[in-house]
């Protein structure tokens, strides 16, 4: 008899084991932590954090009468494609996970992006290349407003106002920084103002050297597209070099840590991208929600992969389905104006990547004023006003 | 701006880069020359001052020297714990030693990381503003970091070649069992040789922290640096550490200015082979004796 009682309760745990697992969705965090970029990967993560939190507060998911629990698995992949790799694998593998917020870098999405396709999982990347979305990665999405999207309209808005003709740009020599560098060379081109590019490797801190030569006959310095701490000390070093000149950062979200490391006097008057407004209440409560909770600035682009998440939380009820990634992509496809922590948001991109897997949201232009950013100018993918 | 302005301007950049490498060298290179340790967490030391010393002078506004002594200490203290927890078993042994570093620096690492978190903090200048010489300009912040790297060489030099600790230093590191059988403590000289190291580096951290930034991660590049110039100079070689300390920064900010960032890279690690096929034991080291 207590034979048969140990096998009922061995058999009833394993039920109730499996029932709970089948309970709850994974989302896998895919990102740098370490390393210059980690204030993105934090973001990414606390924006997973938060859509977890609230989902799970309301008892979970509800897909096809059934509720999901939402649990979070995170990787670093120490900002390197070999280790975005490895990391993929472990969610994919290891952790048999269907859906990630990430890869973050550039070189992460493209290295991992056969792996995703072919798995079928769906990833909402941070990756500015163009080559992170197409046709050929049905799968992937990008909940950020890359340079692609905000480049021309920023790059003229900022060429007419500042009347900038010979401006120099550091960034950094690898997939994320040459393709931003090409962009930007382009948008300034149309604008009709030169652009130089200079390329460093990721580990420099000291740019004194480059900024002595390339300032010389500079009238702009354009520093988008390098992470917050690295902004933040080019624009220290060219101040210290005694440039006087307009700053522009028009890509990424890096004004709360480019101040923090150039300091008030060094940022006065730069004009930076300003990914989101605040003046929205949805957008303004995320702010405080996560001041509250980690107790510093958050990073611009955490919303917009809350809002990512939002959207893809919708695709799954609609699609009634927390398996099928094939019917959650294409009920994703064709979600528009789903309220989102940052507005209305849909998808857009298939002139420009062949595939409408790029969030659809307006952006604005700010400019650092007394240690405060303050939006100067509302943009779209057209023009900027 | 004309090219003599440009040219001392370059020379100033260079200097002040290569005095950084060369205290971060130094203490790199007498650890191995005394312990046989090639200390791979020696970068993390410089993170741990910096931050200290962040902590202490930018967030608490505690009294410049006092932050600078209170930094350089307590890393010195955490330099001996790990010396007697972790190091001390590994003199002599390289391989094992170098491998046990590669441990301690990731264990610093993510210990910062988890302590004062992944955002970049910035230090308020010793002294702020520019020192222009007939057109040259020279940040205060960047001839600080020069004159305070050049005292700590100075200091350095005066302590290894005329005190007591010094002279045993050096006989420890051309023989730790003889040393031993004239009566040298090696067990003491190992562990202040080590703490002087770490020293050091915590020297450089706090130099440089106002100059750029400190996070947890700042701790690698210096490392590589301080490694690369010690094959330049020779393992083990302190006046090569100050050549090829000087050497290096002299070719990163040359290059940087008159060519570009990458090719800068690309020539240090080209003199680095240069050295290594030409003259092993580098610039200023000796040849190892053959057994």
């Amino acid at each position: 008899m207590k034979r048969f009682e140990l096998v009922a309760v061995l058999a009833a745990s394993v039920v109730c084991s499996a029932a709970r697992a089948e309970d709850s969705v994974t989302i896998g965090v895919h990102a740098s932590f370490s390393g210059a970029g980690a204030a993105f990967a934090e973001g990414m993560l606390a924006a997973t954090d938060f859509a977890a939190e609230d989902v799970n507060k309301d008892g979970g998911l509800e897909v096809a009468g059934k509720r999901y629990k939402i649990l979070i698995k995170q990787y670093d992949d120490r900002y390197r494609a070999a280790d975005a790799v490895t990391a993929m694998d472990r969610l994919m593998i290891q952790d048999g996970i269907h859906f990630v917020v990430g890869p973050m870098g550039s070189a992460a999405a493209v290295a991992t992006k056969d792996q995703t396709t072919s798995g079928k999982v769906i990833t909402m990347t941070l990756a500015f290349t163009p080559r992170a979305l197409g046709a050929d990665a049905p799968f992937a999405y990008r909940p950020v407003i890359t340079t692609g999207e905000f480049s021309d309209p920023q790059v003229a808005w900022l060429a007419k106002n500042t009347a900038a003709k010979q401006v120099v740009s550091l960034l950094p020599n690898d997939e994320t920084g040459q393709q931003i560098g090409v962009a930007n060379f382009n948008s300034y081109a149309k604008a009709g103002a030169k652009l130089q590019v200079e390329y460093f490797e990721r580990e420099r801190v000291d740019f004194v050297p480059i900024l002595t030569r390339i300032l010389m006959k500079a009238d702009g310095l354009e520093l988008g597209g390098n992470s917050p701490t690295t902004a933040g000390l080019i624009l220290k070093q060219a101040r210290e070099l005694g440039y006087r000149g307009p700053v522009f950062v028009t890509g990424g979200d890096v004004a709360a840590e480019m101040l923090k490391v150039a300091g008030k006097d060094a940022a006065e008057g730069t004009y930076v991208h300003l990914p989101i407004d605040t003046s929205l209440p949805d957008t303004a409560a995320y702010v405080t929600r996560f001041k509250a909770k980690y107790g510093q600035n958050m990073n611009g682009f955490s919303p917009f992969f809350y809002a990512g998440l939002q959207m893809l939380f919708t695709a799954m009820k609609k699609a009634a389905t927390v398996d099928d990634t094939t019917k959650i992509a294409t009920t994703l496809d064709g979600l528009s104006d789903v309220p989102t922590a940052m507005g209305k948001a849909g998808w857009t991109g298939q002139q420009k990547y062949g595939i409408k897997h790029q969030i659809d949201l307006p952006f604005y232009v700010g400019q650092i004023k007394d240690g405060v950013v303050t939006k100067v100018a509302t943009c779209d993918v057209n023009a900027c006003r | 701006m004309s090219m003599d302005i440009i040219l001392a301007q370059t020379v100033v950049n260079g200097l002040m880069v290569g005095m950084i490498y060369v205290l971060m060298a130094i203490g790199f290179t007498m650890v191995f020359g005394i312990m046989r340790i090639v200390n791979f967490a020696h970068g993390e030391f410089y993170m741990v001052g910096a931050f200290l010393f962040a902590i202490l002078y930018g967030s608490n506004g505690m009294p410049f020297a006092v932050s600078v002594l209170l930094a350089i200490g307590a890393t010195a203290l955490l330099g001996l714990l790990m010396e007697r927890i972790v190091f001390r078993r590994f003199r002599g042994n390289e391989l094992n030693g170098m491998i046990a570093s590669v441990g301690v620096a990731l264990i610093l690492q993510n210990s910062a990381l988890l302590l004062w978190g992944s955002s970049a903090r910035t230090v308020p200048p010793v002294l702020s503003g520019v020192l222009s010489v007939g057109g040259i300009v020279f940040p205060w912040s960047r001839l600080v970091v020069i004159i305070g790297a050049i005292v700590a060489v100075v200091l350095l030099n005066l302590l290894i070649g005329h005190t007591r600790i010094g002279r045993a230093m050096r006989a420890v590191a051309q023989d730790a069992e003889i040393a031993q059988v004239q009566g040298i403590r090696v067990d003491v000289i190992f562990p202040a040789a080590f703490v002087l190291g770490v020293s050091l580096a915590a020297f450089a951290g706090v130099l440089m922290a106002p100059v750029l930034s400190v996070s947890p991660f700042i701790g690698l590049a210096p490392t590589l640096k301080a490694f690369v110039i010690v094959v330049i100079g020779g393992l083990g070689s302190v006046p090569g550490a100050v050549v090829g300390g000087l050497l290096i920064g002299l070719i990163e900010s040359f290059a940087g200015t008159f060519v570009s960032a990458s090719l800068s890279e690309i020539l240090q690690f080209l003199v680095v082979i240069g050295v290594v096929l030409l003259r092993p034991q580098g610039l200023l080291g000796r040849k190892e004796r053959e057994a």
